[in-house]
């Protein structure tokens, strides 16, 4: 069936199947690839060898070329759409949020959530869908909203221009009308997507700084993330202690937010868009690495009670500056990192939290540490409670 | 000591930390590892094991000795108990004294008394002694364990006799040892000599070593040099030969060795005239297979001529040379050497060749550059200025300095407001004082023990740092370390800059140190005297001649050569005196209670920052302690002599490594430190060449400077009030933005928070940008405020490319418009018939007023607003301020008040004018760039053509980029249509100016947009596309403006692609002669560990590492630039000299008094024209041709390396074409430099 449109150029295609409305043709395809043998696979993607045509846009190729180094991944099986429409919709007739999907790109997740009678907001950082995605919010007047933005990039850091995809939240919210609730309040929205390929840890630490700081999105409330990320983030997501992955990522994400599995998928179900501005599916590299096989499908909800004692957005860097001190050398006794952080007495801090004095950093849940540093954080009868002090922070997510 | 390490937590935490997953003593690890590289860690661990047991041992000793102890005391006091016995009951007596405690012996005497001789008593009796004998036999035991471990402990004797790998030379060893008594040594040296073991592998070492080889030694290498050759300098000659016996006798550790190490040893023996040790180490050189050097036998020929030794074994000695092809007269010019020395090989080599004469010293060469021609020249009258002090004063003047470097440091009062004298700084300071005298008590013990155990490590075999401690005393080395915590800033210093500090430091003290005891510094007086009598104001010189030329005809100077030591060993020793200051220093928990009356806390913590995934270490002092120092708010600054300008004119730079400082050593050419390309190139190069930079940079320290005393009264009047941003004067940190004050309500919302925290980090931004310029400021003042009623002088080195640069780095002329206006001439010259206008035409261009009006203008202009100059000087803080206005207002002030001074004399003409006034070249790059490519089109921009009005390149620029845009403007081009009327002057000028440079379009972009962000009514949305869209433009305009620029920047470029690509740095010569090399290289890292944290740094780049082409490529344009501009500063310096005027440059703007402008005016032009006359670019091309394809013992292994050579060839060759620009015309250019 998806004879017809083979001589058309894939992005034209989106464009023009968005047009013709027909949806299905897509959708089926995508599903029934997975079925075909690899060899007819390889020809479809031969037969479209021409350079692929720039519409819509007036900038050169090179810069293009750019914003393609970035592969995505992209939700292209109808079934697994279906599935996570129903996971979000819950069993309410209708989900109550407001749903922002990350880079949609062809949009199968899109009209499932669609389908389920979602208000969906379409966050999309490839200008190539981005025609096709309007047509769809043509045929659905009102439920949809496409933007060019790329969610995970929204509030750069560097104080350099803002240029779309790149936006900074505020301007997108206001547009959106979102309001602000207080931290206490329900969830304001969802978000819901697929974690950036290559750069998962980096944008694990980019939410965690802003969720700690009530800053970019989370400035807005206690957002839901509802993300496919790697098995093997996952496992260092969720690890606790005595594991050899726990670390200051767990602990931080552990202690901010409650994590919850949804729904496991394996790798096959979800397309990639490669250099040359193909779908195709992912790379059968994961064969040899078994841990890369699934993607799960996690939901982190920010805690109420994050802030509620003495962790605030004003300190938080002094707790991450405590984390990746101790897991600098995780092996080390408690006592004798708390020497290099506080001038506070390690004996009296042990002795309140109860932990003994051969305590290592290994033993300590996730939720100890926080108690460790409201323990210090409201120390009487010192004046200087930390070592640390801002000049030593690193207020940039660890980057490349 | 265990314990004392392990009671301060940051220090034991470290320990812990590092030993992790290690081995061994924590407490002792710091030390085990300093000198085993990572491959060594299994083979230390039988070391520890041995530690451990000798630490055991130590345990078991103390036990046994106590024992003893408790032993003899017993039967002391038994003794004497049976002394009383023996009085009252003499049948008993002679029983030698008994086991029996005395209270039993007592029972017995009173038992003995009724029963004077029964059988109990004889059985107690015998008891007693056979439990006597039993004690006794103990107690022997036990003495002869004790002593047995007391001989184990006690360090072994130093081994001199070396473990030899070869039969035959063991054979040898031995036979003298036993054999033939008349002379042993003699006969070994002689089966050494003709001992010819060659190791294969070891051949090609030999080849490199010379200098260069240095460079590849790897760092556990370098550290054993190192060692070896401090413990030459303090006296542990019998160490340095153990630890080369224990190395040379281990298979493995032997592979470390290097003949330069032997040779150090060896020349430590020679120096003390112990023949069989220096013996010893010959055998030990031939056993390792290498090939005495000419430095092996200047030793061995120096050790016989100290000890007289027969003629035979000198002439076995010198044959044995001739077979290694060496050349006798060769140690005489190519092996460094002290006088003594020299006379002590001659001797020896009389003995043997009485015909022998060393080869006479080389005649003094004479710079044969075209250029300094006229410079050197013998004929015709030369004024070279007269200093303008008497012999005297200046005498005094070099007292003080000397002085003052002996101490090593200078104290400066701060002249920060003063803080009101509070009780509570009272006690601040007196807990300070106290807390201060207890932790140099506590340092100076903390030092001796690690002495003693880095003592007993190095009898061990390994190279400690023990020698180096020994360098400097104890009490040194605890000032040091004081100095070092006092200066410690709040917020922390990374524990590499600390330790790189320290080493430095110690280096240089022990440098000074040094020639006070070699009484080097009498020498110096002595000459320095001398050489006065060519500067003074009252004396006079037979012949006039250079300062350099007439040092040199003094006679040679003994110029100690030390070289630096290398970065890990610099690194390592700085470390390991940081640790020692993190581990010893402590305070009580609160400093302000008396002592005593709570615990004890570390003052300085080793702790980690995050930055990404790095990890630095920092070493943090405690906020408490900050606090004490705060409140303490001691009114004195603590400089390095080598920070604060010279009282004294300095040495006249004579060679690569002298010159400048009295004591303090100084490089002629800066670099990063480590860096030995440079040094090496200039040693390299003959001497002659480098006489136009070595009297250069001599000229411009010779330049004498007093501080301008009333705008220093104005600017310390602002800044101990609230200070001025827009006048250059950092305000107090109490005008720092405040944080908002007040605690939180409960109910503060995480959003609110959050707020407050940017707001909070914005404050502590900014009042972290305002301390570091404040504490600028107050060096800079401080010293002004020092300084005040003196002369001082600054001596002067060059960067690597020829541009100079003044030394003492915090107060110069180099600096801000503040910093350049607090400086003038100490010496003054009348004004003369045009002094006056040029005073008035400096005051315009200061201003920036009337950039593009003529001289004649700008001086009708001045004349125009006279009364605002006189207002301005005579109030300058109350009046119409008129002066705050300028471009550079206190340069502009201090311009004012010599005018209004000038005026106000009778005969302006007589006026004594101190003050420097500048000429400056208009965008000096491209003056260079266009005369080189003979570009009439560019010359004419940038006024190297005559012409009415100044041109102004900027203008001209933004001219164009406006034609470009108006056309894009009307083809519609969005962007374009909104630039217009946004094109001026000022968006394009960073861009222009920096692109001679190099910058990139990148930068570019960057600053262009920074431009246009300033602009308010710019619209902001379109920043990005805007400035991309102009830096293409400033470009294309370049482009069309300077053709031949562009072409020869990317001839340079090419060039230094394929040079670098081709596996070598780019070198090149200046038209002066000096050799430059660009240090641009990969980085390697190099990593010291042990102890607190491992220190990785980047290796010294040096030219033995692979260019980094990229920066390679990149910098050769701009470098090759400045090494122009710098040539044509120092040709225009030298002939002002000869001419007899004052000169100084900030590098493409020169000053001189008002008198003299028009005289330098001509000299700059001149030089020039004289300069570019030259074929420089041809030059060029045929140095690098020469340099970089025609070495002959380059064998292309591939094809494709053979074609790229051809391509590098051709691309040398190729020389861009050249315009017909006449540079004749620069000489009539009034705006060439104005």
């Amino acid at each position: 069936m998806w004879v017809p449109v083979a001589g058309l150029p894939p992005r034209l295609k989106l464009s023009a199947l968005a047009g013709a409305g027909r949806f299905c043709i897509w959708g089926f395809a995508a599903s029934t690839r997975k079925h075909l043998p690899a060899k007819n696979h390889r020809g479809f993607s031969d037969s479209y060898p021409q350079p692929l045509p720039y519409p819509d846009f007036n900038e050169s190729p090179s810069s293009v070329s750019k914003w393609r180094s970035e592969p995505k991944r992209y939700v292209t099986s109808r079934r697994l759409a279906e599935t996570v429409a129903k996971i979000l919709r819950g069993k309410r007739e209708r989900p109550r949020h407001l749903l922002l999907e990350c880079n949609p790109g062809p949009g199968i997740l899109t009209q499932a959530l669609l389908r389920n009678g979602a208000k969906v907001v379409a966050l999309e950082s490839d200008k190539t869908f981005i025609p096709h995605l309007e047509s769809l919010r043509k045929n659905l007047l009102g439920s949809l909203e496409v933007i060019h933005c790329d969610f995970f990039k929204i509030d750069p850091r560097s104080d350099g221009l803002v240029k779309p995809p790149i936006m900074v939240s505020h301007m997108l919210f206001q547009n959106l009308g979102i309001e602000a609730r207080p931290w206490s309040a329900d969830i304001p929205l969802k978000v819901i997507g697929v974690f950036p390929m290559k750069n998962e840890r980096r944008t694990l630490w980019k939410f965690l700084y802003d969720l700690y700081a009530c800053t970019s999105v989370y400035r807005y409330g206690r957002i839901e993330l509802n993300l496919f990320i790697s098995e093997k983030e996952y496992q260092k997501l969720t690890a606790n202690r005595n594991s050899n992955l726990y670390d200051v990522l767990s602990v931080l994400w552990q202690v901010a937010c409650e994590i919850k599995v949804l729904h496991v998928e394996p790798l096959s179900s979800f397309d990639m868009y490669t250099q040359n501005g193909q779908l195709e599916k992912a790379k059968c590299r994961e064969s040899l690495n078994p841990t890369e096989q699934n993607l799960y499908f996690i939901r982190m909800t920010p805690r109420k009670s994050l802030f509620t004692e003495n962790l605030t957005p004003i300190n938080y860097d002094v707790f991450f500056h405590m984390l990746k001190h101790c897991f600098g050398k995780r092996g080390a006794r408690l006592i004798d990192h708390l020497h290099c952080l506080t001038p506070v007495d390690a004996m009296d801090v042990l002795m309140q939290i109860g932990k003994s004095e051969k305590a290592k950093i290994t033993n300590m849940h996730p939720q100890d540490f926080k108690r460790l540093f409201e323990t210090i954080e409201c120390s009487k009868d010192y004046v200087h409670k930390w070592l640390y002090d801002d000049s030593m922070g690193d207020t940039n997510p660890p980057g490349k | 000591m265990s314990a004392l390490r392990w009671g301060c937590g940051a220090a034991g935490l470290g320990r812990v930390l590092r030993s992790c997953g290690r081995r061994g003593l924590p407490a002792e690890e710091g030390t085990l590892g300093v000198s085993l590289g990572p491959r060594r860690s299994s083979s230390a661990s039988p070391r520890e094991q041995d530690l451990r047991k000798d630490w055991g041992h130590a345990e078991l000793l103390e036990v046994l000795q106590a024992r003893v102890r408790q032993l003899q005391a017993e039967s002391v006091s038994e003794v004497t108990v049976n002394k009383v016995d023996v009085a009252r009951l003499p049948e008993h007596g002679g029983g030698g004294g008994s086991v029996q405690p005395p209270r039993k012996a007592q029972e017995g005497a009173t038992g003995a008394a009724p029963l004077p001789s029964g059988r109990w008593a004889e059985k107690l009796h015998k008891e007693k002694q056979t439990q006597q004998k039993r004690k006794q036999r103990l107690e022997v035991k036990l003495q002869v364990r004790a002593q047995k471990l007391a001989q184990k402990l006690k360090p072994k004797p130093l081994r001199t006799e070396p473990q030899l790998v070869s039969r035959k030379l063991a054979d040898s060893l031995q036979c003298g040892v036993h054999g033939t008594p008349e002379s042993p040594s003699e006969k070994q040296l002689a089966q050494a000599l003709q001992a010819a073991l060659q190791k294969l592998s070891l051949k090609k070492e030999q080849a490199l070593a010379d200098r260069e080889a240095e460079a590849q030694l790897t760092g556990q290498q370098q550290t054993l040099l190192a060692f070896f050759e401090c413990c030459l300098l303090t006296d542990h000659l019998r160490l340095a030969h153990h630890v080369l016996v224990a190395h040379h006798g281990s298979p493995r550790k032997q592979q470390l060795l290097t003949l330069a190490m032997y040779n150090t040893v060896m020349l430590g023996w020679a120096r003390q005239g112990s023949f069989k040790e220096l013996v010893y180490v010959f055998i030990m050189v031939k056993d390792a297979g290498f090939t005495p050097d000419l430095l092996s036998y200047a030793a061995a020929l120096q050790c016989m001529g100290r000890l007289d030794q027969d003629t035979r074994t000198i002439q076995r000695c010198l044959q044995q040379m001739a077979r290694d092809k060496l050349q006798l007269a060769d140690l005489f010019t190519a092996v460094p050497l002290s006088e003594e020395e020299r006379a002590e090989i001659l001797r020896a080599i009389v003995k043997a060749r009485p015909t022998f004469r060393p080869p006479p010293p080389p005649p003094p060469q004479v710079n044969t550059s075209t250029l300094l021609r006229e410079v050197y020249a013998k004929d015709g009258p030369v004024s070279y200025p007269k200093l303008p002090l008497p012999l005297k004063t200046l005498q005094d003047l070099f007292q003080q300095q000397l002085r003052a470097e002996l101490t090593t440091t200078v104290d400066v009062e701060s002249v920060d407001k003063a803080a009101v004298l509070t009780e509570e700084t009272v006690h601040a300071r007196n807990t300070l004082k106290n807390l201060r005298d207890q932790w140099e008590a506590a340092l100076h013990q903390a030092l001796q023990e690690t002495k003693a155990r880095l003592a007993r490590q190095a009898h061990e075999g390994r190279p400690t740092l023990y020698p180096f401690l020994c360098l400097l005393s104890e009490r040194e080395f605890v000032r040091l370390l004081m100095q070092t915590l006092q200066a410690l800033p709040a917020q922390g210093e990374s524990l590499i800059a600390v330790a790189h500090e320290l080493g430095r430091r110690t280096f240089s003290r022990h440098m000074v140190q040094k020639q006070q005891l070699n009484s080097q510094v009498q020498a110096l007086e002595r000459r320095y005297t001398q050489y006065l009598h060519l500067l003074a104001s009252d004396t006079q010189v037979a012949e006039p001649s250079l300062p350099r030329q007439y040092w040199e005809a003094l006679g040679p100077l003994e110029a100690p050569q030390e070289k630096p030591w290398p970065v890990p060993v610099l690194l390592q020793l700085g470390k390991h005196l940081a640790e020692l200051l993190v581990q010893t220093v402590q305070m009580p928990r609160s400093p302000t209670k008396p002592p005593g009356s709570c615990g004890l806390i570390p003052v300085l913590y080793h702790v980690y920052s995050f930055r990404s995934f790095r990890q630095i270490g920092i070493l943090k002092p405690h906020p408490a302690f900050v606090q004490l120092l705060a409140t303490a708010a001691e009114p004195t600054l603590t400089f390095e002599a080598v920070d604060v300008p010279m009282l004294c004119p300095p040495l006249p730079w004579t060679s690569p490594h002298s010159g400048a400082f009295l004591l303090s050593p100084t490089k002629l050419m800066r670099a990063v430190e480590g860096t030995t390309q440079h040094q090496r190139l200039l040693e390299r190069c003959p001497p002659a060449e480098l006489h136009g930079a070595l009297d250069t940079l001599t000229q411009l320290g010779n330049c004498t400077w007093r501080v301008n005393g009333q705008v220093l009264d104005l600017v310390l009047e602002l800044f101990r009030d609230k200070g001025c941003s827009r006048l250059g004067v950092p305000p107090p940190p109490s005008e720092a933005p405040q944080p908002p004050e007040g605690r939180l309500p409960q109910d503060t919302s995480p959003a609110h928070k959050a707020e407050l925290r940017r707001e909070l980090a914005h404050c502590l931004k900014a009042a972290r940008e305002m301390h570091s310029l404040r504490t600028d400021a107050l060096y800079r003042l401080s010293l002004a405020h020092h300084l005040r009623h003196r002369v001082f002088w600054l001596p002067h080195n060059m960067d690597f490319r020829g541009r100079t640069y003044p030394c003492p780095p915090h107060f110069n002329h180099l600096g801000s418009d503040l910093a350049r206006a607090l400086l003038e001439f100490a010496e003054g010259r009348p004004l003369g018939p045009h002094g006056l206008d040029w005073l008035k035409i400096h005051l315009v261009n200061l201003t920036g007023f009337k950039k593009r009006v003529t001289l004649r203008a700008r001086l009708a202009f001045a004349n125009e607003v006279m009364d605002d100059i006189l207002d301005s000087a005579d109030q300058p803080m109350a009046g119409r301020k008129w002066w705050m206005e300028a471009d550079e207002p206190w340069q502009a002030l201090a311009c004012c008040m010599e005018i209004a001074r000038a005026v106000r004399t009778p005969n302006p003409a007589t006026y004594i004018s101190h003050l420097p006034v500048h000429q400056d070249g208009s965008c000096n790059g491209l003056q260079h760039y266009a005369a080189l490519g003979r570009d009439s089109v560019g010359a004419a921009s940038v006024n190297l053509t005559p012409l009415d009005l100044p041109q102004d390149v900027y203008s001209e620029v933004a001219a164009q980029v406006e034609v470009f845009r108006r056309q894009d403007a009307e083809q519609g081009l969005r962007v374009a249509q909104v630039l217009e009327g946004f094109i001026d002057r000022k968006v394009v000028k960073q861009t222009v100016m920096t692109v001679v440079y190099g910058v990139t379009r990148y930068g570019g972009r960057l600053q262009i947009e920074r431009r246009l962000r300033e602009l308010s009514d710019f619209p902001q949305e379109f920043l990005w596309e805007a400035s991309h869209y102009l830096v293409r433009q400033v470009f294309s305009s370049l482009q069309e403006m300077f053709s031949s620029t562009r072409a020869i920047q990317h001839w340079l470029t090419e060039s230094a692609r394929l040079i670098s690509q081709a596996g070598s740095a780019v070198e090149w010569v200046t038209p002066l002669g000096i050799p430059i090399i660009q240090p641009y290289h990969q980085d390697t890292k190099v990593t010291v560990r042990g102890g607190l944290q491992s220190i990785t740094c980047n290796q010294a780049k040096d030219s033995s590492q692979k260019p980094n082409t990229q920066k390679q490529k990149n910098g050769f344009p701009p470098n090759f630039i400045h090494s122009l501009d710098s040539s044509h500063m120092m040709l225009t310096a030298l002939h002002c000299y000869r001419k007899g005027l004052t000169f100084v440059s900030v590098h493409d703007c020169f000053w001189t008094h008002a008198a003299d402008i028009a005289i330098m005016n001509q000299v700059c032009r001149e030089q020039f024209v004289s300069m570019h006359s030259q074929p420089i670019l041809q030059d060029l091309s045929s140095f690098l041709v020469k340099r970089f394809c025609s070495n002959p013992s380059f064998q292309p292994q591939r094809v494709t390396q053979n074609a790229e050579m051809a391509k590098l060839k051709k691309t040398l060759q190729s020389v861009p074409e050249t315009g017909n620009f006449d540079l004749e015309h620069v000489k009539r250019s009034t705006y060439f430099f104005s």
